[in-house]
């Protein structure tokens, strides 16, 4: 080694927030190491003095300046300017982010201490963390059966390979599968997707596995073991044969999921008729003999013998996989939560997510556009010889791009909303549609084009998002600034569909501890390199696809998946997989970081 | 309508409160959740636009600022944490100032040591033309019912002559500061004709407003309304007797409790205590947006307030007990907090709403009217 090389570490730590790495550990552990002379906090300088900077640079004599936390690059420039008028070199300023090598919350504090430990030697963390490579088990775990898992497992199975997908509802399909038609070719979604559903169904490469949910991942990258729960279907899947007599006669009823609540379903039920498997599954909740006891209806008329078996018990299985690819999407924003557009309150202000059902010739009114009414028992629902709307406000940006809510913005709502204008004008052709936005994100091939030819087909575009709504005798009153037209609208209009953006789903959080990845501050799925490696995860062996790793539209989400899958069956092709950075000991690192530092002087 | 941007505006409003108006994407949101918005008056974005534009001419010509009562939906919902709400206070802060031909109001709004100095400077002044003023000092007989003989001490005709002083004083600069407003906004802005008729039809809103704020009703579901109008109803009503009518109030005599002296005398005492401590603890514990930003001037206006009362209360619980000495000094310490607090309050400061607010409705009044 050569001379002791002086070294300053200041530490920059912009959120302040307590959910960091422990900054005061990182601390003492580079003040042991030799080459470094003094070690500053955010708080023992102050950057905007610059002579101060420079006073302190000569004081100990530095010739390199380290700066390292979240976002070092932030104030990185204020050391260049100080080391130069200091009399030193430019480029000795060097930056350490922790949160560019995943080092984000307390218990990554042994990461940031080996980030730190490569930094003061000047090896890139990149170079000195390489794993090992290992054997891996070529079979492949995909969890969601959404578009993001569907086009994933077809791109793996057709390259040969065992795919396991797993899905917690007892169809594949997700939120595409409700969809009417993708923006912005106007496209039918389901003419898209059920091609491919029933491609997954006869894969013989792929086990489905519906009404199924991850209990426990254990093992390593290559080598995991999954711990699948299959929840009680109730109904044998090789011997039913789908002819619905069971349905009719049963007493039981429930909310549609597949159609956002918009109409009922009877507890045993086919989620919707292109479903796959299309078989039918009893939902424990709303079924009379699984709450009360008594009932058996559905056993009586079957005509299969012993297909369904009403007493099942949940059942749980062990998989074993080398790759696992995370496909869970989204769950749209509870627009109840913000009270003031009325949702949940006034019957004639629906999410976009119920309008797709609506608008769809397969939905509870055939594709009518009607108000909501009540059926006998008071429940909420669309029938479809309700009366029609005559004026349609469609309000951007719920739960979106809010600071009371979510501050991110969700990406495909302007587009749907855009979408959804459209179709109303083309169901109900004299019906007036407006549309109240904060911004107009048309940011895709085709998008711009297409929000052009929507304002030319008669829709109102109003720059102003809406701030209130209110009931108005039969009609809702809006109150909103037209921002370019300079004036306070008070409208009346007849249905308002609010655009509500996309979530996490509630149990992110749980999947992302059992698979020991790392989430953003909004919930999302952290991928390693959101530029360059947009789909593997720190994790060896876990990959994101779709909407789970952050908001996006369905020609996005497809190419994610399939760029995830190729990930896989690059480990599968080569037969080993590198293990994960996380599993490397901090000795492991420094250790390698001493081998390169020496080789280097060598040189 | 031309004019010149001026960069500098924000970095010269900033000293009247650090405002978060980086912050506005331009939603409408704000503009649209208030209550008091109406067509031809949109607040709080378009001050935002201004602002982030150096429009200081649209910023200076505009009502809209005094229209806002500050019920601080638009701050609760707003989904930039932007504080429109408190924009619109930094706002007239600002444009107090702008009103204030003197330009001491910009030096007590952004300098603590003028403030404070001013403040202390008038006190002593007043504590010196008491003593001055009064020549018999501590008179230790008591009168026949056992009160403290304070018109003695300090003859009302005296005191009188100091209070139509400092009320000549503070409405003659008052009457300026309001030209200049009406200059500056009805006469400058170019965007309406006035027509010379609506200065009449229009006149009510002068006195419907000042005497009741009735728009600050319209904020929903708060009771901000009942608490202002009751501590500007007490605080009026105090001014006017001590100002107006003090032969009639200040005298040796003890009344009854139920003769008007002192029956509007508590009445003004407690609409005054209920509304201060009902924004002294709002303020403190931040419990509503509304009071979520307290700059300096709105915690002396506050304070000295409270003090002037508690003096003022003091003073009558002395003199009725025939306490010789405490009713001395505490009539002392009273005019020395009152006389300030008026001074530097009302002409140049956070009372000059009590102005302002009353002809910016009147003044949105004739723009409207000329409008049709």
């Amino acid at each position: 080694m050569g001379e002791k090389k002086l070294t300053g570490i200041y530490f920059y730590n912009p959120n302040g927030h307590s959910a960091t790495v422990n900054y005061s550990e990182i601390a003492e552990y580079v003040k042991k190491n030799p080459d470094v002379s003094v070690v500053w906090n955010s708080q023992d300088i102050s950057l905007s003095d610059n002579n101060k900077v420079v006073e302190k640079i000569k004081k100990d004599n530095l010739k390199r300046i380290i700066v390292a936390g979240d976002m070092p690059g932030m104030v990185k420039s204020y050391f260049t300017k100080a080391m130069v008028a200091a009399g030193n070199k430019p480029e000795d300023v060097f930056v350490a982010s922790f949160r560019e090598f995943g080092a984000i919350r307390p218990s990554d504090t042994e990461r940031a201490k080996a980030i730190m430990a490569c930094a003061i030697e000047g090896v890139s963390f990149d170079t000195a963390a390489t794993t090992e490579e290992i054997s891996l088990n070529p079979d492949t775990l995909v969890i969601g059966g959404g578009i993001a898992g569907i086009q994933a497992s077809l791109e793996i199975a057709d390259a040969g390979q065992q795919v396991f997908l797993v899905e917690k509802s007892g169809t594949i399909g997700g939120h595409m599968a409700m969809f009417d038609k993708t923006f912005p070719t106007l496209d039918c979604a389901a003419c898209i997707l059920t091609p491919k559903m029933v491609e997954i169904g006869q894969h013989p490469k792929i086990k489905l596995m519906t009404y199924c949910e991850v209990k426990g991942v254990s093992g390593t990258a290559g080598n995991y073991k999954v711990r699948i729960l299959k929840k009680a279907r109730r109904v044998n899947l090789a011997t039913c044969i789908g002819c619905g007599s069971c349905a009719e006669k049963c007493p039981g009823v429930a909310e549609s999921e597949f159609d956002a609540a918009t109409t009922l379903r009877k507890a045993i039920y086919i989620p919707f008729p292109q479903a796959v498997p299309n078989k039918y599954l009893i939902d424990a909740e709303s079924c009379t003999y699984v709450q009360k006891g008594k009932c058996q209806v559905c056993v009586k008329v079957c005509p299969v013998p012993d297909c369904i078996n009403l007493d099942e018990k949940d059942e749980e299985v062990d998989i074993n996989v080398g790759n696992i690819i995370i496909a869970t999407g989204f769950k749209p924003f509870e627009a109840s939560r913000a009270e003031r557009f009325g949702y949940g309150k006034f019957p004639n202000v629906i999410t976009s997510l119920e309008f797709e059902r609506l608008i769809n010739a397969a939905g509870p009114t055939g594709g009518n556009i009607v108000f909501r009414s009540e059926d006998k028992k008071g429940r909420k629902i669309f029938k479809g010889d309700s009366e029609v709307p005559k004026s349609v406000a469609l309000i951007h940006c719920i739960g979106s791009r809010d600071e009371n809510y979510n501050k991110y913005c969700s990406k495909v709502c302007c587009m749907y909303s855009l979408k959804l204008a459209h179709l109303v004008t083309e169901k109900i052709p004299d019906a007036k549609v407006s549309e109240y936005f904060i911004d107009m994100r048309a940011f895709g091939k085709g998008y711009e084009e297409f929000y052009e030819r929507i304002k030319h087909e008669g829709v109102r575009m109003v720059r102003g998002r809406t701030a209130k709504v209110e009931q108005s005798g039969t009609q809702l009153l809006l109150r909103t600034e037209d921002i370019l037209g300079g004036n306070l609208l008070e409208e009346k209009v007849d249905m308002v569909i609010l655009a509500v953006g996309l979530e996490p789903r509630e149990d992110a959080a749980k999947l992302a501890d059992m698979l020991g990845i790392d989430r953003t501050e909004d919930g999302w799925f952290m991928e390693s390199n959101n530029a360059s490696n947009p789909v593997n995860t720190y994790t060896g062996g876990i990959s994101v696809a779709g909407v789970c790793q952050g908001p996006k539209d369905i020609p996005d989400t497809v190419a994610q998946a399939s760029a995830a899958a190729s990930r896989v069956l690059q480990s599968i092709v080569k037969g080993k997989i590198n293990k994960s950075v996380k599993d490397l000991s901090l000795s492991q690192i420094e250790s390698q970081v001493k081998k390169l530092s020496l080789t280097e002087e060598k040189i | 309508m031309s004019q010149r941007v001026d960069p500098t505006l924000v970095l010269e409003i900033e000293k009247f409160g650090k405002g978060t108006w980086n912050e506005c994407f331009h939603c409408g949101n704000c503009t649209a959740v208030c209550p008091l918005t109406e067509q031809g008056f949109l607040f709080p974005r378009k001050g935002y636009r201004a602002l982030q534009m150096g429009l200081k001419d649209t910023i200076t010509s505009s009502v809209e600022p005094w229209l806002c009562y500050y019920c601080g939906d638009c701050s609760s919902t707003c989904p930039r944490d932007a504080n429109p709400g408190e924009t619109m206070m930094i706002l007239r802060r600002y444009l107090t100032s702008v009103y204030d031909w003197t330009g001491l109001s910009k030096k007590f709004y952004t300098s603590h040591f003028w403030e404070f100095f001013a403040i202390i400077f008038i006190g002593i002044i007043t504590i010196f033309l008491l003593l001055f003023a009064n020549t018999a000092g501590i008179i230790t007989t008591l009168t026949a019912d056992g009160g403290v003989m304070l018109d003695k001490m300090f003859p009302h005709d005296l005191i009188e002559k100091g209070d139509w002083t400092m009320a000549v004083i503070v409405a003659g600069l008052l009457i300026t500061n309001i030209m200049r407003m009406w200059w500056k906004t009805v006469v400058k802005d170019k965007t309406v004709k006035v027509k010379f008729f609506s200065y009449f039809t229009e006149a009510w809103n002068l006195v419907v407003h000042f005497a009741t704020q009735v728009k600050f009703n319209k904020c929903e579901g708060k009771n901000y309304w009942l608490w202002h109008w009751l501590l500007m109803s007490g605080y009026v009503l105090m001014f006017t007797m001590i100002v107006v009518y003090l032969p009639w109030f200040q005298t040796d005599k003890i009344y009854n409790w139920y003769e008007p002296q002192r029956i509007l005398g508590y009445y003004a005492t407690f609409g005054l205590m209920f509304g201060l401590v009902a924004v002294f603890i709002g303020r403190f514990k931040k419990n509503n947006e509304k009071f979520k930003f307290s700059h300096i001037t709105d915690w002396l206006f506050i304070i000295m307030l409270i003090l002037t009362t508690i003096t003022g209360i003091l003073v009558h619980i002395f003199r009725i007990n025939g306490m010789v000495a405490a009713t001395y000094y505490s009539y002392i310490i009273h005019l020395a907090i009152l006389v300030p607090m008026i001074m530097i309050e009302v002409p140049f400061s956070k009372w000059s709403h009590l102005a302002y607010r009353p002809f910016a409705v009147y003044f949105a009044a004739i723009k409207k009217a000329s409008k049709k």
